[in-house]
Formats: structure tokens, sequence, C-alpha cells
């Protein structure tokens, strides 16, 4: 009796150890349902066909945003012009879940022919493990700096291209344009972040936030749009997080939050999951730290009515006198081939073209086409598309398609979390801004420590 | 051979229980084995190459202050599992005579246990919220003037998840309680209202001993559920705010799967395995002295 039950005790125990590994999926089955009935019904890839020639070509097509945000448009019009060269988009959720999956999928062989990598460091992983194809042996026929603009640069891994950055990523701010009219107040263009909290201080009042932004993924781009040029690591080798500018960011924002209360505090936004674009599309915020992302939500006006105009300014310095202050985004949707791919030259066909304006229809998400191919008017009409009046258009174009320096996020995922852990205490007052820099500085050289 | 040999009947015994094994084999045995291995290993999941570093993933682990504090939270985590079975036990002890809405309110208590734990931990998030949430505008009303932040402050928040916790699994171990207490035999509960017992001494010497294996049985797997789980912390706070929800489950999880550190992973996770184990050994050797079959 005793035995038996040692034994099924133990293989509960047991059970524990192979569950932890195996319960990542149901974790975040909020997000992952929406995504499971993609998954790669890749049965009849890229692996057969190769002897009958009348076969059409079959290349599956990773990335992750939703079929109907404009892939699956693009990916008709490919295929009914070409009928030699089928191409397949398959949906992954850009979260850990996500990711992977694609990584596996590509680990494993199974059937991805071209996969849209959202992250720098993520594609870094990916190349070093061989799975990206050195884009640079095709630099004859497409020239991607010329094509792109020099912010491509920002996506050589070791000097070489594995991967072309498809579109405009920036972040820049919102504003409510009618607010700032009622308030006198200009609509800012070459300011720092001490402008903006005189901006939200004005224009705060009962049930309106001076300022917004979504403080759980979206809080860092002041920091390290500052530190990009700094370095994240001192001449020595260690960590450079007790840098002036990533201190100055963080007690602005504290302030903000606790004595001038223009920005919601952390607790706030931790406990409703706020959903900010709703928020400032309800006219509940005057300024609104985001991207082109938000003109998903921004163009519906069926879901989000507003009555107000939308202006934008760019991202604010950190400091007046600063001389190498960096927009966060750039270049974004690095689309690379898969080296293990048994069609690379149609695979590179099919980018060419998706690269050069066969992703336009995907603008109307805010996904602009980054290639001097694209008529800028047009990807602009598309990109508005449905709620053309509300916005003020000549700022966007200004802030949009500004020349202003910007950079990639190349910062290790590891660190990113750290940093927000800590300063998260930090804007809860559980531990003061010295011992909040103390702790990251800490953790980062022990990160450091470990990469070595 | 002939003194060895497999008899025809455990051949058939083998045979029934192999397509059981080859899965246990196959989906769990070897990839323990194999994660025994990776914890002494430095491996990105991406990359080919596995470096042997000896102990050093140890090492780092005590050296981590993540690793404490998620170590910690686990043990706060697992406090909710003795909590549970007593509250449990008094329900079901109470249910099990007669009240008004029997049926009903057994229900209402296994009802969480049935339901989506994302579900689940949106309402909670709501309830739990720091300005407009009924707990905290209850609070308000009986007049606490700084009612706890709860999931939104750093001290609160795992006693949010343990509360949470409590009351998922509360319905589960009630339902096992009332099957146990069908067996606890009526004359001996007659015998000892005849001796005058109350019906608080009858609870404490008859019910409680009797039911003791019971009461071992919902300890060990609450344990053992308990210390693998982080699903609603992963989708109420993501191990936050800052790490204070942080349990070693949800660790392991997030260096595996979103940092890619396999090897580190598997450190953590055969650290998390010698920990329930020696947690099960020692209840195992308690239970002389209190569990009666």
């Amino acid at each position: 009796m005793k035995k038996a039950w040692l034994i099924l005790v133990s293989f509960l125990l047991l059970w524990t150890m192979a569950a932890c590994g195996n319960s990542a999926g149901n974790s975040n089955s909020a997000s992952d349902t929406a995504n499971s009935g993609s998954s790669p019904a890749a049965s009849d890839s890229a692996s057969k066909d190769d002897g009958k020639a009348k076969e059409p070509v079959k290349l599956m097509f990773w990335g992750a945003v939703p079929e109907e945000a404009g892939p699956k448009e693009v990916v008709d019009n490919w295929n009914a012009a070409n009928p030699d060269i089928q191409v397949e988009y398959v949906r992954y959720v850009n979260d850990d879940t996500g990711n992977l999956k694609l990584d596996t999928a590509l680990l494993t062989g199974q059937g991805v022919d071209l996969f849209i990598s959202y992250t720098l460091p993520r594609l870094t992983q990916r190349v070093n493990a061989g799975h990206a194809v050195n884009l640079g042996e095709y630099q004859s026929d497409y020239n991607i700096e010329s094509k792109m603009g020099d912010g491509a640069k920002d996506w050589q891994i070791d000097g070489k291209y594995y991967a072309i950055p498809t579109k405009i990523n920036k972040h820049f701010y919102w504003i409510n344009k009618d607010l700032l009219d009622k308030a006198q107040l200009p609509l800012p263009y070459d300011w720092t972040w001490d402008d903006l909290k005189e901006y939200a201080k004005t224009l705060n009042a009962p049930k309106q936030w001076g300022f917004l932004q979504n403080i759980v993924n979206n809080t860092d781009d002041a920091t390290d749009g500052s530190m990009i040029g700094e370095g994240y690591t001192k001449a020595d080798g260690t960590s450079n997080m007790d840098n002036p500018y990533f201190r100055k960011h963080m007690e602005l924002l504290y302030e903000m939050m606790h004595n001038d209360k223009t920005t919601p505090a952390l607790a706030e936004q931790l406990t409703s999951k706020m959903p900010t674009e709703a928020m400032f599309l309800g006219g509940e915020a005057a300024i609104y730290n985001a991207g082109e992302w938000i003109f998903r939500y921004s163009n519906d006006l069926k879901t989000y009515p507003r009555n107000f105009k939308i202006a934008f300014a760019p991202s604010p310095r950190l400091m007046a006198d600063q001389k190498d202050y960096r927009i966060y985004g750039g270049l974004g949707d690095a689309v690379s081939i898969n080296s293990k791919s048994e069609h690379q030259e149609e695979a590179w066909k099919f980018l060419k073209w998706y690269a050069d304006g066969g992703m336009l229809p995907m603008a109307k998400g805010g996904r602009v086409p980054a290639s001097k191919e694209v008529d800028r008017e047009e990807a602009v009409k598309l990109l508005l598309f449905g709620a053309e009046d509300t916005y003020d258009v000549e700022s966007l174009k200004k802030v949009f398609f500004s020349d202003a320096p910007t950079f990639v996020q190349s910062l290790d995922q590891p660190v990113i979390d750290l940093r927000k852990e800590e300063y998260e205490k930090y804007f809860l007052k559980a531990q003061s801004l010295d011992e909040t820099v103390a702790n990251i500085v800490k953790r980062h050289n022990e990160f450091l420590k470990t990469k070595k | 051979m002939r003194k060895y040999g497999l008899r025809k009947n455990h051949l058939y015994g083998y045979l029934f229980i192999a397509p059981n094994m080859m899965g246990i084999i196959v989906f769990f045995l070897i990839p323990a084995l194999f994660s025994l291995y990776l914890a002494f290993v430095d491996w990105n999941f991406t990359q080919k190459e596995k470096t042997f570093i000896g102990l050093d993933n140890f090492t780092r682990l005590f050296a981590d202050e993540v690793f404490r504090t998620s170590l910690k939270n686990t043990l706060i985590f697992l406090a909710a599992v003795p909590v549970t079975v007593l509250l449990s036990f008094l329900a079901a002890v109470v249910l099990n005579r007669q009240v008004y809405w029997k049926k009903t309110i057994r229900t209402m208590f296994f009802m969480p246990y049935i339901t989506s734990g994302v579900a689940i931990s949106f309402v909670w998030m709501l309830l739990f919220e720091p300005k407009q949430g009924p707990i905290n505008q209850f609070l308000q009303r009986l007049g606490v003037e700084n009612p706890p932040g709860w999931l939104s402050s750093i001290e609160t928040s795992m006693l949010a998840i343990d509360m949470i916790w409590v009351w998922f699994l509360l319905g589960y171990n009630m339902i096992i309680y009332l099957a146990a207490l069908q067996e606890v035999p009526q004359e001996i509960v007659e015998a000892a209202v005849i001796d005058g017992a109350n019906p608080l001494q009858r609870v404490y010497s008859i019910t409680v001993p009797l039911v003791s294996p019971t009461t071992l049985f919902l300890l060990i797997t609450g344990f053992i559920v308990t210390i693998k789980h982080f699903g609603i912390i992963q989708a109420i706070t993501q191990g936050g705010p800052g790490n204070s929800t942080s349990v070693l489950s949800l660790f392991v999880y997030k260096t595996a799967f979103r940092y890619y550190q396999m090897g580190y992973a598997s450190a953590i996770s055969w650290v998390l395995f010698l920990l329930i184990l020696s947690i099960t050994l020692v209840q195992w050797k308690l239970q002389k002295k209190w569990v009666h079959y």
C-alpha cells in the first residue's frame, strides 16, 4: 500500500518537472487562441514538386500582422500576378510564444521560406543560428541602402544584410489639436522633456490627462534614444546604466506621476490594464506617446468616434543641449529568406516585389513602406484611409518622414526586462532612484558576465 | 532463462502498460534526463552549440537576486495550500449537515475550478482595482483609510495572488472532503453523542482523524499543483510589479521561452524539483504522527 503511494507520488513529482515545460503553451492562451488556427498548414510546402515544371512553387511567408490587416491582400495580389509562384501567409503572434513557434519551425525545417523579424536581437539570434541568407549576395541586383536609406544600416549584422527592413517604424507623439488650440499652445517640434512636462501641466484637467503613454510596454524611448549614442556599457565593459540621461527620464516621469499628477501613476495603469489608445482617441488625454501602429485604431471612427483633430510632434529630447538624441524606430519589419528554403530564387523575387511596394496594402494598418520606389503621397493616403479629415496632415508628414536620426532597439530582452522591474519599484515608491540605478547597474553587470 | 522468464500473465501486464510507458519514456523521461544534462551547459535555444560549464548555472543561480525573490514568492504561494485545505474542510463539514441550498452552494464553490483561468484573472483584476474596485470600495466603507494597492503594490501583490489561488482551489478540495465525510461511520458519531461530546469535539476528535488520509492527499497534491502553476500569475501580473510576483515556475518559463537560456532554465527547474521533493518527503515522514488509516 505504502509503496504504491510512494510510486504514485514520485510520478506526480516528476510530472511537475515535465509540466513546467509543457504549460508554456497554456499560459498565454488568450493571445494564443487567435493564432492557433493559422498554425503551419505546411503539409505540402517547399519540399516536393521539384520535378514537375508546371506545378507552381509554393512559398511560406511568416509574419506577425493579422492576415486581415493587409497581408492577405498583399499575398492575393502577388498570387494573381504570379501563377507559377504561390505564396501562403502564416501568421505568428509577435510575443514569446509566437516567436518560439517561429524559431521552432526554423530549427526543425518545417515550411518557412520567408520570415519577418520585428526586433534586432531576435533577428541576430536567427542569423547566428544560420537561418537567414546573406542578402548581400544579391547586392548587384538590389541595393538595400540606396532603396531604404541609411536607416537600413541599423539592421546590418557583422556588416552584412541578412534581412531587408521594409517599413518606416517611428515613435512620435500624438496630440489632441483642439485641446492644444484651446490652451493657445503652439504645436511643438523642437522640444524637450521639460517642455513636455509644462505642456502636460497646462493641458491637464479633470478626466483629461496632460500626458499619456503605455507605461507597460512603451516607456523606454527617451532613455534609449539618449543612451544608444552613449553606449550601454562603459569603456571598461561595465554597465553604463547609471547614465544621467536615464536618471533624468525616470525623475521626470516620477514627478509627472506623483507631483504634477499629469500622467497616470504606474499602479493605476497596471491594475486596470489601461487601454491607452482608446483613452487618447476618446479625448481623455492631450498628448500621447506612441507611434504609427495607432492608425489601426484612429482610422476606425466607428469603434473610436472622435470630434477633434490629431496633430503630430516628434519625440522630445531629454536635455536642451543634447547633441546625439535619436528617435526610437527607424526601419522595421525585417524580412529574411530562410537559408534552408529550397526556393530561394523565387523567395528573393517575391521579397523584392514586397519591399518595393507590394506591401503597400499594409499601409492601412500603419505599415508605410520604406522603399524609395513607393510613392509617399499614395502611402500617406492609405495610412489615413477612412479618417483623412481628422488629421493635421502637414505635421504628420513633417514628423513621419523627417530625417532626424533614428535607432533600432538593440538591447537584449533580459536587460530591458530587468531595467523595467527595477524602475517599476521606483514608480511604486518601493525604492529610491539611487537604489534603483544601483540595482540596475548591478544586475546589468551580472548579465554582462554571463554573456561573455 | 526459465527461472527469470516472463510468465504469460506478466507479459500481458507489460503489454497493457506498454502504450502508456512508451508515452512516458518518450515525452517525459527522456526530456527530464535531457534537462538534467542541460543544467550543466550553456545553451541558447536557437543555437546549435552547447558549451559545458559545469556548475556555473548553479553558482549563478544562488547569486541571482531574482532567483531568491522567486524562491521566497514560491514559498508564499505554497502557503495558500494549507489555508485552502483548512477552509475547504470547514466548508465541507458545514455543507455536509442539513443546510438550505446545499446543492447550489456546492456548485458555487466548485465553479472557479471549471472556469477559464484567463477569465478568472480578469475578473479578479477588476475586483482588486485599487480605486474603483469593489474590494477597496468595501474596505473604505468599513472605514479603512488607506486600503492596500493589492496587485499594484510590491508588498501586497503576492498576497492578492494567494487569495485568488485559495478561492480557485477551494471547490476541488471541498468536493474531495465531502466524499471523505461520507465515509465517516455514523455509529462512531452517534456513540460520541451519547457520551456527551459537543459538535466541536465531534469534529475535532472524530472527523479530523478519520479524514486525515484525505488531508494528506490534498496537501501533497496541492503543493505539487501549486509549485508548478504560473498561469494565473502570467495572466494577471507577468511577475510584476517589479518582480514581486515572480515565482520559480514563472522564472523558469521566462528564462527558457523568453530569453532562450535553456541551460540556466534547466538548472532552476531541477532546483524546483528538489524543493518539492523535499517538501513531500518531509510530509511523508511526518504523516506517521497525524495520519490514521
